[in-house]
């Protein structure tokens, strides 16, 4: 049960933005991005670091933000779905997803893009392989992963064939 | 915005600091938390009073080699050991271990420290740990700083979540030569799935062999014993013998009676030792063919 | 999107046929893709209310217990605390198929995850907390693990209604099984054991609910089925159906886990009336683990038999339901594996039996194929061992028993169009069956190779199995050409509403960015009866269709009037009225509609439409055509199999489905992919493990899904039939391709190893036991 007085003060950047904000020391980061600053786009499948549903980037590497508390984010740099958005436009992992028909419910989608951009970040174009490999901490029960991974490759110079 | 000064969530920058903080009443270390996280979440463990990150200590990050020696903070991610151009020449068993971690998410937080601290039978750095002989490198609190001491990691399981940690005490690095070239290494973890599995078993194995005998034995099992666990009886098979069918089936034989598996709600203890039997079998086999 | 339509031919003497581009058949993107690609798609745990309070329930956490006392005292001080509820707070209306459940219980409880008492607090934490300070005093009572135990002699009575715990029995019967019996030469029977599977969506049960001043409650609700949903909620809480309002936000998966009215709902509902604020309850993994129902597990006894050259003769089946502690809609289950047994593949003489049987296991609802999976199973491993025994192809012994059209099956379904034939042949010819397919080879080590076959037999025009299987949709398009259609349709992820969207802007010749659809107010939308049985392209496809033609009628004729022209040589086109003949685009739709509207006879077109389809309700004997068209399909499964691990990969799935028509070719394949993954997890990994009436694997880690490390290889080919009765001929395809994944690879480790698994899941180590077993079979059962 956290202490519900003890208060911790916490700034870092989300989304390119400065971001300062009090919080309980056993926040975690999702619970922070979802109920704090209103960015519902992580979402919370499982709280235990088990489904990839809450997926963001800490400085540039993709975690479960539900594993990551608030408190060890003083001064790091978080990127969420929708930090990928810019101005208006479809990241093109994010257009691949739509154009592709990787989304059905859509509850995966945005922990699976996050964890998708982190591959591309180090690993500008990945093979079948290393995108599934990449991926594997991502649950999906409506796709069968197909179209996301052709999405994700697709994304990367020289996406799969079309049928 | 309240600015009460903060007890519970401590984030030292020195091990001496880290030391101090820990030995304060109902302290418990936070690593990568991604063990200790999933049981507050389901109330299996209490939220500590304080919580001491060592993340920020710098001198718990890394992989370097010092006089011949590979040395590896003990907060040094999974994702870190897994592309290690050092690790994957002097222990490739270890970056494929810490490769097989679960999945990305959770291999760029976990560390290596945390694994080992955490205790479990399943760990998967253990096993490599255990065939490489490693070392681990531990700092006490003494009332004038910090002492160090050695525990073989053969020594630091005590039990399922038990080391031989006193309290107070912070792991802060892990050693181990590097395996010579030539030397037949192997690891592997069975689970139902290729990723996000707690291993039903894993079985490492390092091997030298010198005109066809085998020089250098050396065996280690996890989630068959209520620890990680040396495969002394099956080294004791192998040692000076050559690789051939009729040593490695007593030694075989000898890893089955060696572990003691449980049955529970990921395998029967009789399906854990076959698979034990036929990875080593495997591993052997494939030794012996190099 | 719809491309520029219109090839234009030189002018010559005789008119020339225009090709125009069409929307039917293409890869068309979700319409909502984009707000969820985003993070900007609302789903329940993302709504917050203005005051609104987060609810948490106690669950029983033992099986069979009687309830002596409850003392939320503690609970009820601790400040945040803002309701607690018991059972003696609230008016106890039976529900459930068999009223044999109410929100919150009273006197005892009959599984773990009976609800016992609940909380509204200010904060999901506090909620949480004071759940932990409710003491309950039990009185255990002697358990009931198994429908044996449930049965024996002197076993306790878990429901005192039902004093010999077994609340159904079901008889099915065609033909007459004595003279199938004799007219064969082969007869074989066997057992096999379906597990408790969990939908796992990866949106977890959750609900909200408000009441407004004047008392009427509304709704956020992940529901499939809204407006049954509405009138049985009505029941329960004592508000008349009217004065209820169904919202239903962005779903995070239902795999049909919403078909059925949960205690955890009305509770919500008393929480909101008792604090007079917005009450919200979400779930977590855990507490979907424990306390949502699973897909209803069976043990089928079936005895089949067929003449030498492999005609089927009869089928007789004996199935025994563990229906848990309360009963959902799995009970119900048998009614559809009645149809699997009397009509996947010509059968003349077919029996079925069915106890369903209480126990202190948690219980079951609709899960995707609803007792098709698991009566495939069975039915497709024992065709296969017949195939076998009778040493005939398994593709010749299906074809041999395959359906034409036209045919009428045995208990009164009519196969208007039936693609079963060419399903089987293509599906092999895609997976080289004639190449890949022999015999098992006598290995003993390492890694042997196999393929195997299984077809599906589904509903594929809706299922009437309420009065009415209809659905309406209201339409109305406005001044620039903007349409808006109301469907009763909800869309659970699978792609319904652009579906339907791509159907409108077809009719209507305006590009697919004109069309909004709106599925989710039952204050606007007009009726459905749900989403299930595979009905929505079908049956929401034919009304949205209906609907935009009479509006396409009013635009043509306006247009007539506008262009002075026969409005039957008149088309739409991309957002023009066209020249049928020339394809000339005359005149924008847009400019058409201003002019009906603000000239002449100020006329808007709006037009609405309920389509029932032509289909009857069973009759007491459980016979008749209850859907306007069925659906078939057939996959075959190429695995590896480890012979000293018992691991099965997967290779390959070849999967042909008769969809009558490819309408979304992008979301039709999405189905059977995702189907195929699911039918993988119920194959090989995923078991709900109940000991003791108790859950023993609540979390991902030991509950195991397929993830990406695990797709085969996937060749889809849609065989197209044209069902008259459907959308430009579509029938429904969304649980079939569930249906026959484990048989085919059971079918597959079959004719990898030579032994037969007749229990899933098929796991490594239950796997490596079977192959042991045979191994010592054949050794005469000497050393082990």
């Amino acid at each position: 049960m956290p202490q519900a007085t003890e208060l911790l003060d916490l700034a870092f950047t989300v989304n390119g933005e400065p971001v300062q904000l009090a919080v309980s020391p056993f926040s975690s980061l999702l619970d922070v991005l979802r109920e704090n600053l209103e960015l519902t786009g992580a979402k919370r499948g499982c709280g235990e670091g088990e489904c990839g549903a809450c997926s963001v980037l800490l400085n540039g590497k993709v975690v479960n933000s539900c594993l990551v508390l608030a408190a060890e984010c003083a001064g790091a740099d978080v990127l969420t779905i929708e930090g990928l958005t810019r101005a208006e436009r479809l990241h093109p992992l994010q257009e691949a997803f739509v154009q592709h028909g990787a989304v059905q419910c859509g509850y995966c989608t945005p922990g699976m893009v996050m964890a998708a951009y982190g591959l591309l970040l180090e690993n500008p174009s990945p093979s079948e392989a290393e995108v599934c490999r990449a991926l594997e901490g991502n649950l999906c029960r409506c796709t069968g992963y197909r179209k996301i991974i052709d999405a994700v490759l697709a994304a990367t110079n020289g996406g799969p064939p079309h049928d | 915005m309240l600015k009460t000064v903060p007890k519970t969530y401590q984030s030292p920058r020195t091990v001496e600091e880290a030391v101090q903080a820990v030995s304060q009443t109902g302290a418990a270390i936070l690593a990568g938390g991604t063990d200790l996280m999933p049981r507050w979440s389901r109330n299996l463990s209490p939220r500590p009073a304080a919580l001491v990150d060592l993340k920020r200590i710098e001198q718990l990050r890394g992989v370097k080699l010092v006089d011949g020696v590979v040395r590896i903070g003990a907060c040094t991610l999974m994702s870190e050991l897994e592309a290690d151009p050092l690790i994957r020449a002097a222990a490739p068993i270890l970056a494929q271990a810490a490769s097989r971690v679960a999945c990305p998410q959770i291999r760029n937080r976990a560390t290596l420290g945390g694994n080992l601290c955490n205790a479990s039978p399943a760990a998967d750095t253990a096993v490599p740990l255990l065939i490489l002989d490693a070392t681990l490198e531990v700092a006490s609190p003494r009332s004038d700083g910090v002492a160090m001491r050695e525990i073989p990691v053969a020594e630091f399981f005590h039990g399922p979540g038990r080391t031989a940690l006193q309290p107070g005490e912070v792991l802060t690095s892990i050693r181990f030569n590097p395996l010579a070239s030539g030397t037949f290494s192997a690891w592997d973890k069975f689970g139902t799935r290729p990723a996000m599995e707690i291993a039903v078993v894993s079985v490492g194995v390092v091997l030298a062999l010198a005109r066809g005998e085998v020089t250098q034995a050396r065996v280690a099992y996890g989630s068959v014993a209520p620890v990680p666990l040396r495969g002394r009886k099956a080294e004791t098979v192998l040692l000076g013998q050559p690789m051939r069918g009729e040593i490695i089936d007593r030694c075989v034989a000898a890893a089955r009676d060696e572990i003691s598996p449980i049955s529970d709600v990921r395998a029967s203890q009789d399906y854990r030792r076959e698979i034990v039997a036929v990875m080593l079998r495997r591993m052997l086999e494939n030794a012996a063919s190099h | 999107m719809i491309r520029t339509a219109v090839e234009v031919q030189p002018e010559t003497t005789t008119p020339r046929k225009v090709v125009k581009q069409t929307l039917i058949g293409q890869r068309v993107p979700k319409l909502d893709a984009p707000d969820k690609v985003t993070g900007l798609a609302r789903y329940l745990e993302d709504i917050k209310l203005p005051r609104m309070l987060y609810g948490k329930i106690l669950f029983a956490g033992r099986p069979h217990a009687r309830i002596m006392e409850i003392d939320a005292a503690a609970a009820r001080k601790m400040p945040g605390v803002r309701a607690v509820l018991t059972a003696a707070d609230i008016e106890l209306v039976p529900f459930g198929f068999a009223r044999d459940n109410t929100a919150l219980k009273k006197g005892k409880v009959t599984c773990i995850r009976d609800e016992v008492a609940a909380v509204a607090a200010d904060t999901p934490e506090i909620a949480a907390e004071a759940i932990r300070r409710i003491r309950v005093i039990y009185e255990d009572l002697p358990l009931v693990t198994s429908t044996a135990e449930a049965i024996a002699e002197g076993a306790p009575v878990i429901h005192e209604k039902i004093p010999d715990n077994v609340p159904y029995r079901f008889d099915y019967s065609h033909g007459d099984i004595e003279q199938g019996i004799r007219e064969s030469d082969l007869i074989v029977e066997d057992t096999y054991t379906l597990q408790r599977v969990a939908h796992c969506c990866l949106g977890t049960a959750g609900i909200i609910a408000h009441f407004d001043a004047s008392g009427r409650l509304t709704l956020h609700s992940l529901t499939q089925v809204p407006f049954s949903y509405k009138n049985d909620l009505s029941r329960i809480i004592g508000l008349p159906a009217e004065r209820i309002r169904v919202i239903q936000p962005t779903i995070g998966g239902a795999f049909g886990s919403k078909l059925d009215i949960h205690p955890f709902e009305p509770i919500c509902v008393f929480l909101a009336r008792a604090t007079r604020r917005p009450v919200q309850i979400a779930f977590t993994r855990e507490e979907e683990f424990l306390a949502t129902p699973t897909r209803q597990p069976m043990v089928i006894h079936l005895r089949s038999g067929a003449r030498k050259d492999g005609t089927f003769t009869f089928r007789d089946v004996r199935m025994t339901l563990d229906n848990g502690g309360r009963t959902s809609w799995g009970a119900t289950t048998p009614w559809i594996s009645m149809r699997t047994f009397s009509s996947l593949y010509r059968v003349p003489h077919v029996r079925q039996h069915v106890d369903v049987v209480y126990t202190n296991n948690v219980y079951s609802c609709a899960f995707r194929g609803y007792g098709n999976p698991q009566a495939t199973f069975a039915l497709e491993s024992q065709i296969d061992d017949l195939a076998h025994r009778l040493g005939l192809d398994p593709l010749e012994i299906r074809l041999k028993n395959a359906q034409k059209p036209g045919e009428t099956t045995g208990q009164g379904m009519v196969l208007g169009t039936c693609g079963l034939a060419d399903c089987l042949k293509a599906a092999a010819r895609n997976a080289a069956w004639d190449v890949k397919h022999s015999p098992p080879q006598k290995q003993r080590t390492g890694r042997v190779r196999g393929m195997g076959m299984a077809s599906l037999f589904h509903v594929g025009g809706g299922a009437k199995i309420q009065r009415s299987d209809g659905c309406g949709t209201i339409l109305k398009i406005d001044d620039f050409g903007g349409v808006t259609i109301l469907t009763g349709a909800s869309d659970i992820g699978q792609g319904s509403e652009t579906v339907i969207a791509q159907i409108v802007a077809e009719e209507l010749g305006l590009p697919l960015s004109n069309i909004r659809v709106m599925n989710n107010d039952s204050d606007l939308k007009p009726w459905d009866v749900g989403v299930h049985a595979s009905r929505t392209t079908f049956i929401a496809g034919n009304s949205a269709q209906r609907a935009a033609r009479e509006a396409r009628r009013k635009l043509l004729e306006a247009a007539g009037k506008y262009l002075k022209r026969d409005p039957r040589q008149l088309d739409l086109t991309n957002g023009n009225v066209t020249d049928c003949a020339t394809g000339e685009p005359l005149e924008s739709i847009a400019k058409v509609l201003r002019a009906m509207h603000f000239g002449g006879n100020h006329e808007m077109i709006m037009t609405s439409d309920f389509y029932e389809p032509p289909s009857e309700m069973p009759d007491s004997d459980h016979k008749g055509d209850i859907s306007a068209c069925y659906a078939f399909g057939t996959h075959v499964a190429e695995v590896e199999v480890d012979l000293e691990t018992g691991v099965v990969r997967v290779l390959g799935i070849s999967a042909a489905h008769d969809v009558g028509r490819v309408i979304n070719r992008l979301g039709i394949e999405g189905q059977i992919e995702g189907g195929i993954a699911q039918g993988i997890g119920y194959a090989l990994y995923e078991e709900l493990k109940v000991h003791g009436g108790r859950v023993l694997n609540s979390t991902f880690t030991d509950y195991k899904l397929p993830t990406t490390r695990e797709i085969p290889e996937l060749k889809l080919e849609f065989i197209e039939t044209n069902d008259p009765a459907g959308p430009h001929g579509a029938k429904g395809v969304a649980e079939a391709p569930l249906v026959p994944v484990a048989p085919a690879i059971a079918n597959a480790i079959f004719n990898a190893t030579g032994v037969r698994i007749r229990e899933l899941p098929m796991t490594p180590e239950r796997v490596l036991a079977s192959l042991k077993e045979a191994q010592n079979a054949e050794c005469g059962g000497g050393h082990g």
